[in-house]
């Protein structure tokens, strides 16, 4: 709990109508997507840079810290806080300040949901290219703060390649402008991208310049079966090995394809071992030749059979059932943990099987789901947490998984973040050096840490 | 549902938050206490007895925001019931509790029968045509009285069900013989859409009953009174059970979708949900069942800009989403426009926009500024509950266009090629 002269003072910093501290409503800013829960002693919905500012020098003047949160769809816990944390939302702090259709930015603060976004740039026959399958709901402040990708990341990046500047409320209150944002032309240390992927723990940014990129004239969805995992996951390499650099390129296993029928009901097989579902977009005289390279590569990989979307509504559905995925999958169980590994595409075949077999050896079920074309991969694992020894051997499982994506020569995330969920698996990705300056960063921004504490660095 | 049902359904909900992009009082609030999310995770936690629905009422607030729209249900990819769930817990605070004072007069007093609507509306006349509106201002009683007084359209001097022996005739060589269910609201309040409604039908060779119904119970279920809504849906069983029609005509979604619901409520009781199901598959929207027989296109024009608001109870409850829209695009004349979000709750919801009437307003106002943005001069719904709401909505933006059943603006469309 929080002394009510803190409340007190917070109230008179945004206004009374935009603190929240009862018992109640902490209960619902305790949670986001992911498993962990946090105990929050207040929430605040500030709306200008001003305010945060003031917020964050009341913070440090306390001794509290502080947590900022978008959408709370935030997967490995980041967004949940420690006990007693500040909770800020930015949720209404909301507002497109300019689509500039000439440089092909956009200008917003932290609240603004990707899809509002992309909603305003279309009409300029632009897109924001980074695309989380939450898109529909979080915020663009969530996704720089965890590097978000997206299911259109292997042609166009992560967030961060999107990313031109900052306006950022540091942890000691001071506020800096970066990049594009920046004043100055001189050369300079783009600190950019520090920010791009830390969490919240450096600091609280409050505007960004973002990069538009044009919608390309024609588009063409296509998905295609199969009947073992290993030949999907050839598929995409040789796809990628002819050349093609399609938009998107997922696979779903089993699992998920049962789960994700049952919801958008489009006729996908639920026999299936696999599924990849794919989108290249360019010129029609590009599209066309890419199309016949993955024709070819569908069928020199032993396609049950492959489609290519008719129309317009046929490719929304296609989309709409693979963004359904996170939450189709939560009627399994009443719990799961997803993952986020990344493995070079070469090796993705062989994670892909790897997983199938820890599944097997733990008597457990793990849905599959990946950006085959960057190599990212979701697999999610169900348990009963009522059960405590479900979620021991649970915990078992993704310390194998973990284990095994790094003697492939991966990592143990690509665009969900670290959070509290993937804390104890840095010092198997990161060497110690790099751990330390890692933390030398965080403590020459933070040096008391009070912004997001507890999180990504262990 | 038993606790243990209801627990496991929750559990299906991982808060992936999907829900945010469709929930109206998130949308319009921000506050995770007011998405489907937040509020199945309270439901949950005094479940598991981290919380006492008693001993917070908070969590009765929140619960009772929610407008039991079902944009949460159908977007939600685990497909979790949250309206049911929220249904649930009303139904224990009303069994623990009671019903509200206010929701006790307007729903088992009023609502319950058919004649005491008709006083109310009766008076209700006599208290708009007097200055006695403004006098009753003045002495500035009861705040709810006066926020359903703000929402009370135009009262018709007549109700549909008084006027019947002239609007309804023998059809020679009938094609089909349709029962008629006269909604309350359409009834008393929007007598124009019911007689457009037997026009239209008569027009389209069918021979109409008008049964002697009750009220559908709505209000009732929504409120969580469940005794009463049983004993209403009862008698409306047993009413229409006495008739044998090719189809059960309705006007009003909300009524339709609540017909339909009485095979849920009767789960039970083996006997009555027989009855149920066979009332349930004859039930139809109006424009549905127009669409269906292949209604007749002798119309003359109606020059005007239209778009189309779904109401819950239709577009989510009764599937019905083409049909008006066909409806609409065949009259000559009418350009139908798609508006932003045509498929979000108006903020009516029943008695809803008397009881918030904060987040009510607020969400009316999103309506009715996409209503703007489409430069159409008509708005046409298919239930009575949002016309009310959506006609409030225009006159709290100053606008003067009206708000139309299509089922009205087909008959005009007959009249007009007559002229």
């Amino acid at each position: 709990m929080l002394k009510n002269e803190i409340i007190n003072k917070l109230r008179k910093i945004v206004g009374s109508e935009n603190v929240l501290n009862s018992k109640i409503t902490m209960t619902t800013y305790a949670y986001d997507s992911s498993p962990f829960l946090g105990k929050p002693g207040a929430v605040v919905f500030p709306t200008t840079t001003e305010m945060i500012v003031e917020i964050i020098k009341l913070a440090n003047k306390y001794n509290i810290p502080v947590t900022p949160r978008g959408a709370g769809t935030c997967l490995c816990g980041g967004a949940v806080g420690v006990e007693d944390a500040i909770i800020i939302s930015l949720a209404k702090f909301n507002r497109i300040l300019e689509i500039n259709a000439v440089n092909r930015t956009a200008l917003v603060e932290p609240g603004v949901v990707n899809k509002e976004l992309q909603l305003a740039a279309e009409p300029y026959g632009l897109m924001y290219a980074p695309d989380p399958a939450s898109q529909n709901v979080s915020t663009i402040g969530g996704n720089i703060a965890e590097n978000a990708g997206g299911i259109r990341g292997v042609k166009y990046g992560c967030t961060k390649e999107h990313v031109l500047g900052l306006e950022v409320v540091l942890p000691s209150g001071e506020v800096i402008t970066t990049g594009g944002l920046n004043s100055q032309v001189d050369p300079e240390i783009d600190l950019t991208y520090i920010f791009c992927g830390a969490e919240g723990t450096l600091g609280l940014v409050t505007k960004a310049l973002l990069s538009l990129t044009p919608i390309n004239s024609d588009t063409k969805t296509m998905t295609a079966v199969f009947a073992t995992l290993e030949d999907a996951g050839a598929c995409v390499s040789e796809i990628i090995a002819k050349g093609v650099i399609p938009t998107t390129m997922e696979i779903l296993d089993n699992t998920v394809i049962k789960a994700v029928e049952d919801y958008a009901k489009l006729g996908l097989p639920k026999d299936a071992a696999a599924l990849i579902l794919l989108e290249v977009d360019g010129f029609p005289a590009e599209t066309k030749a890419m199309v016949e390279n993955i024709i070819q590569a569908f069928k020199n990989n032993n396609s049950i059979n492959y489609k290519i979307a008719k129309d317009e509504k046929e490719r929304q559905d296609l989309w709409k059932a693979r963004r359904a995925v996170n939450g189709a999958l939560g009627k399994l169980k009443p719990s799961n943990v997803v993952h986020d590994i990344v493995v070079p595409r070469d090796r993705l075949a062989v994670m892909l099987k790897k997983v199938a077999k820890i599944a097997e050896k733990y008597d457990i079920i793990i849905g599959q789901v990946a950006h085959a074309g960057d190599g990212n991969l979701h697999p999610t694992l169900y348990y009963d947490h009522r059960i405590p020894k479900e979620a021991d051997v649970i915990e078992e499982a993704c310390d194998e998984i973990i284990k095994e994506t790094i003697n492939e020569g991966g990592t143990i995330s690509g665009e969900h973040g670290i959070g509290l969920e993937k804390l104890k698996y840095m010092p198997l990705a990161f060497s110690q050096p790099s751990l330390d300056y890692m933390k030398k960063i965080k403590e020459s921004f933070d040096p008391e840490n009070r912004t997001n504490p507890g999180i990504l660095l262990p | 549902m038993n606790k243990n049902v209801i627990l496991e359904v929750l559990m299906k909900c991982n808060r992936c938050g999907l829900c945010q992009e469709v929930c109206p009082t998130y949308r319009v609030s921000g506050n995770e206490f007011a998405v489907a999310r937040g509020r199945n995770r309270l439901i949950r936690m005094a479940i598991e007895g981290q919380l006492e629905f008693d001993k917070e009422p908070e969590i009765e607030q929140f619960i009772n925001e929610c407008l039991l729209c079902k944009a949460c249900e159908t977007n939600c990819p685990s497909g979790v019931p949250t309206p049911e769930l929220i249904s649930q817990v009303r139904e224990y605070y009303t069994s623990t509790k009671g019903l509200p004072i206010a929701k006790k007069i307007m729903y088992r007093g009023v609502f319950s029968h058919n004649k005491r609507i008709d006083l109310v509306r009766r008076l209700a006349k006599v208290y708009q045509k007097t200055g006695i509106k403004t006098l009753v201002r003045m002495t500035g009683v009861n705040n709810i009285f006066n926020k359903a007084d703000d929402m009370l359209p135009d009262l018709p001097k007549n109700s549909v069900r008084g006027q019947l022996p002239m609007l309804l005739k023998n059809i020679h060589q009938p094609k089909y013989k349709v029962a008629y269910f006269l909604g309350c609201s359409v009834n008393n309040f929007f007598s124009s859409i019911g007689v457009a409604t037997i026009k239209v039908l008569q027009k389209n060779s069918c021979q109409i009953i008008v049964p002697d119904v009750n009220c559908c119970g709505a209000p009732h279920n929504s409120a969580g009174d469940q005794r009463e809504f049983k004993r209403l849906a009862i008698k409306n069983l047993k009413e229409l059970a006495k008739l044998d029609p090719d189809a059960i005509i309705v006007d009003c979604s909300t009524c339709g979708s609540i017909l339909k619901e009485y095979v849920g409520l009767f789960e039970n009781e083996p006997e009555y949900q027989k009855l149920a199901k066979q009332i349930a598959e004859k039930v139809k929207d109006i424009s549905s069942f127009l669409i269906e027989i292949g209604f007749k296109k002798e119309m003359g024009e109606i020059k005007a800009r239209v778009t189309y608001h779904d109401p819950c109870h239709g577009v989510r409850f009764l599937n019905v989403q083409e049909a008006p829209r066909e409806i609409l695009k065949s009259i000559p004349g009418i350009e139908l426009i798609e508006m932003n979000e045509a498929d979000m709750c108006c903020g009516g919801a029943g008695s809803y926009s008397i009881f918030y009437p904060k987040l009510s307003r607020q969400i009316l106002s999103r309506k009715i500024n996409n209503f703007k943005k489409t430069g159409a001069s008509i708005l046409a719904t298919s239930c009575p509950a949002c016309t009310m709401q959506l006609s409030f909505g225009m006159k709290l933006h100053e606008l003067t266009s009206p708000v139309k059943h299509p089922v009205e603006l087909l008959a005009e469309a007959y009249d007009n090629k007559a002229k």
